[in-house]
């Protein structure tokens, strides 16, 4: 019942949100294509790469497509329906969650679901074209592509919401979330057998890369329960601890009252 | 130095205090380095291990590492400058600037230098303690003052381009798609990403034709084998460069002036 | 049951305040000089279902804060309410169903679609059926004038029009209670009246209740029955409005300049001397006791007029006038 409710609520700004983009359409392409071609190039490095090393410790071209193919479906479909998700700590130090607030429906999605960046819908396409070139499509992987990437996609956003709601207890977070999300995304995209010990556990945990990149693309490529448990388990336990720190920090909004005074 | 030199020395200079007003912020960006370096890291020892070699196309592990914290260096020190000067172009306030007692171009050469050089410091800091800390020590000491030399060729280099793509402004509306191109052609043609020397035959033969391997690639791979020779050759070849690219660059900046001075801003 | 009840409300911000250049950042960052800043502290008051209120008071006094408390938007540090029988930060959603809110300096629009855009986006938001909200926009477009604007990009309206249709979204939903923080900010005097005419018409017209703030005297007077004057986070004054005017609205200023010198001891009768200068001087006049024109008259008697300048006194005097008569009752 308030599933459906949200969903509806949801279907309704992604619709505004396409209206806004439609009054810029040219914007629109440049940017989608834009992102394509600047994916293209990061993966240019990993042609160059194999076509030398052919593989690395058990990775080679093939593992690297489906890797991009599921980030980047992640990421980008993340960034493409919850806009918002880069400005949270920006929305909480400039006192823009007023209007979020106002409206009867919960602050942190809405926040979320109100702003929708282009290049985005760049990304998502540009992963669904991996995951073509990588040629596995049988029912089943096309299944557990699409369980795979929601999962890291909830993830990501996870992690950026509880790394942005620091910004209620430190006034201002923009440029460590910056970094935190440049980090974030960097390490998701090399193979997770690169790493090993104290990186590998930071991976899992503090900075958990795995969860969006290696992790479910293992889940592509070969089915396992322990996998999918250990996906399930990584995506609840974030989102539910980022929605517990928002709410939390909620109590402490300032609504823009309390900036910093230049003397 | 002439009195007009000394004019922007000091824009310069105010520049680069400029930038110590927010420390943390400063700090905070050194982090990227810090981040990709990081990885890259990872992915070096495990690649120089799988592959069972004490160096790949002649560079070590330790070369490759301290190759690719100057190249990281020199990319995320580099100032906006494009899009400062298509701004400038766009909405019209370079014919303003036209009128004040100083060259455009110098000025932006001034502003650019003062907000690179911190960074650059602040980077090749924070890149240089990583890999120091964990590949092992730096190239031998007497090879930095000739990497110098070419990192500020390398900087003039890119400001020619970067400033053709500014001035672009003049007749296109999209510099940023432009400005974006060139960043990306850096990324694997300039050899920020891979040194050039891993690339295969061809691809590397198309990337030395080009100027954007002067920008990156040439300063980082001398610095990491150091060699009378290589630095002349690099030398001359970045001044060669240098020569077409800044005749171009002040060949499009006249004609710049004299269709505002037509036009009006 | 009153539509809205507050009892000692405080709001207390932490800020912190950095010194300018390198060594202020570096001492920001490692010892934060932090310092209280007490908004709000302990305001009680009611206001009637349907009722007409006006907070004014100078910027930064606080009315802004105690209206984001009332909406849920923020936890008060101390003090209670209840608005339309919910305390607002604890059931914030069910409130926000039954009350509207206009902020002067965030709009609620979006940017870069049509009004009308917005206002289907609302519709879903309040959970209307397609029917009632297209017979609901009809009607406020009727209302507010504003047919001819909902097709237009918001980004393409000037001021005024932009506030009216901000209004009409906050109406949507037929709530009981409008909550409008400056909602005249920025306007030329015209948008302003049309802005004051649409809100006192739907008050009559939907019983709907206002509460408003501002911090231009003129809103109040020409919407509110009642008013509640804050400053330095305190409510100062609260009566009716005709009763303020009567109190405070009675003086006026007058500033005149002769031809010649002024001497130093010049008075004149019925008025309050407030400065001389060399040519001109500032006085003060009570117009239930003296009318403009023997003030006028008498100023021309004692030389050579140049000129005269008559006007009311501002918010900010009024409340220094109170705060007078409060410490010397």
């Amino acid at each position: 019942m308030t599933m459906r409710r949200e969903l509806t609520f949801l279907l309704a700004l992604w619709k505004a949100n396409l209206l806004s983009a439609m009054e810029y359409r040219a914007a629109f392409i440049s940017q989608v294509i834009g992102m394509m071609l600047n994916n293209a190039v990061y993966f240019a490095f990993w042609v160059i790469f194999f076509d030398r090393f052919q593989e690395v410790r058990g990775w080679g071209l093939d593992e690297m497509l489906l890797l991009f193919a599921v980030v980047a479906v992640s990421f980008g479909l993340g960034v493409y329906l919850f806009g918002n998700v880069m400005r949270i700590a920006e929305a909480i130090a400039n006192g823009r969650l007023d209007y979020y607030l106002s409206l009867p429906r919960p602050v942190l999605l809405h926040l979320l679901a109100s702003r929708s960046i282009a290049s985005g819908f760049g990304d998502f396409l540009y992963g669904l074209i991996c995951f073509a070139v990588a040629g596995r499509w049988t029912p089943d992987a096309v299944a557990r592509f699409v369980v795979g990437s929601l999962l890291s996609m909830i993830v990501f956003l996870s992690f950026l919401i509880l790394v942005q709601s620091l910004a209620f207890w430190m006034g201002s977070a923009t440029l460590v979330s910056a970094q935190a999300a440049n980090a974030l995304l960097t390490f998701s995209l090399y193979p997770i057998t690169l790493f090993d010990g104290t990186a590998k556990f930071l991976l899992f945990t503090i900075l958990p890369a795995a969860f969006i990149g290696a992790v479910p693309a293992e889940f592509v490529r070969t089915f396992s329960w322990s996998t999918l448990a250990h996906l399930l388990l990584a995506a609840s336990l974030l989102l539910a601890l980022a929605v517990a720190l928002f709410q939390r920090g909620m109590r402490r909004y300032e609504s823009g009252s309390a900036i910093q005074v230049q003397v | 130095m002439s009195r007009r030199g000394l004019k922007y020395w000091a824009i310069f200079k105010t520049q680069l205090i400029n930038g110590f007003a927010y420390p943390g912020d400063l700090l905070a960006r050194s982090l990227s380095i810090i981040i990709f370096l990081w990885v890259f890291l990872f992915l070096w020892r495990t690649t120089y291990r799988a592959v069972g070699q004490e160096r790949i196309a002649g560079l070590s592990l330790r070369d490759t590492l301290w190759y690719l914290m100057l190249a990281e260096t020199i990319v995320l020190s580099k100032p906006r400058l494009s899009s400062t000067i298509a701004e400038a172009v766009r909405d019209g306030s370079i014919a303003y600037l036209l009128n004040k007692p100083y060259n455009f171009l110098l000025y932006q050469l001034s502003v650019g230098l003062g907000d690179s050089i911190l960074r650059l410091a602040f980077n090749a800091l924070a890149g240089g303690l990583l890999v120091g800390l964990t590949v092992g020590p730096p190239p031998p000491l007497w090879g930095w003052p000739l990497t110098l030399v070419t990192v500020i060729a390398a900087w003039l280099i890119d400001f020619c381009i970067a400033a053709t793509i500014g001035l672009t402004a003049f007749v296109t509306e999209d510099v940023a798609a432009f400005e974006w191109i060139y960043q990306k052609v850096t990324f694997i043609l300039g050899g920020l990403l891979i040194p050039l020397d891993f690339f295969p035959a061809w691809l590397q033969a198309v990337a030395q034709a080009l100027p954007f391997a002067y920008t990156v690639y040439g300063p980082a791979r001398l610095f990491v084998e150091p060699d009378g020779g290589r630095f002349v050759t690099l030398l001359l070849t970045q001044g060669a460069w240098l020569a077409a690219l800044g005749m171009l660059l002040a060949l499009l900046y006249r004609k710049g002036v004299t269709w505002l001075t037509i036009n009006g801003g | 049951m009153p539509a809205i009840r507050a009892e000692g409300l405080r709001k207390t911000f932490v800020t912190r305040r950095k010194a300018a250049g390198l060594r202020g950042s570096l001492r920001a960052l490692f010892h934060p000089d932090r310092q209280t800043v007490e908004a709000v502290r302990g305001i009680s008051f009611e206001m009637e279902e349907g009722e007409l209120l006006g907070f004014i008071g100078p910027n930064g006094a606080g009315k802004s804060t105690t209206i984001k408390m009332l909406t849920g938007i923020l936890y008060p540090t101390a003090g209670q309410a209840t608005v339309l029988g919910f305390v607002p930060w604890e059931q914030r959603q069910q409130l926000a169903y039954r009350i509207g809110t206009v902020f002067g300096q965030r709009p609620q629009l979006w940017y870069h679609l049509p009004a009308i855009d917005t206002f289907y986006l609302f519709g879903k938001i309040y959970e209307l059926d397609d029917r009632t909200i297209r017979r609901r926009i009809a009607f406020l477009a009727e209302a507010f004038e504003i047919e001819h604007l909902l097709e237009t990009p918001v980004r393409k309206l000037s001021l005024g029009q932009r506030m009216r249709c901000e209004i009409a979204a906050s109406l949507l939903h037929h709530p009981r209670l409008l909550l409008l923080d400056e909602p005249s900010i920025g306007l030329d005097v015209v948008a302003k009246q049309r802005i004051r005419d649409t809100i006192r018409r739907m008050n009559e017209l939907e019983g709907v209740g206002v509460l408003l703030t501002s911090h231009d005297a003129g809103d109040i007077e020409a919407l509110c029955r009642r008013v509640i004057i804050i400053n330095h986070g305190q409510i100062v004054y609260q009566d009716k409005v005709s009763a303020l005017k009567r109190r405070y609205l009675t003086s006026k200023l007058v500033e005149v300049r002769y031809a010649h010198q002024v001497p130093r001891d010049f008075r004149v009768e019925g008025t309050q001397v407030l400065k001389i200068g060399r040519y001109g001087v500032k006085l003060r006049f009570d117009t239930r006791q003296t009318p403009v024109e023997a003030v006028i008259a008498r100023l021309a008697e004692a030389g050579n007029l140049v000129d005269v300048t008559i006007s009311d006194p501002s918010l900010e005097e009024v409340i220094r006038t109170i705060y007078q008569e409060q410490a010397e009752p």
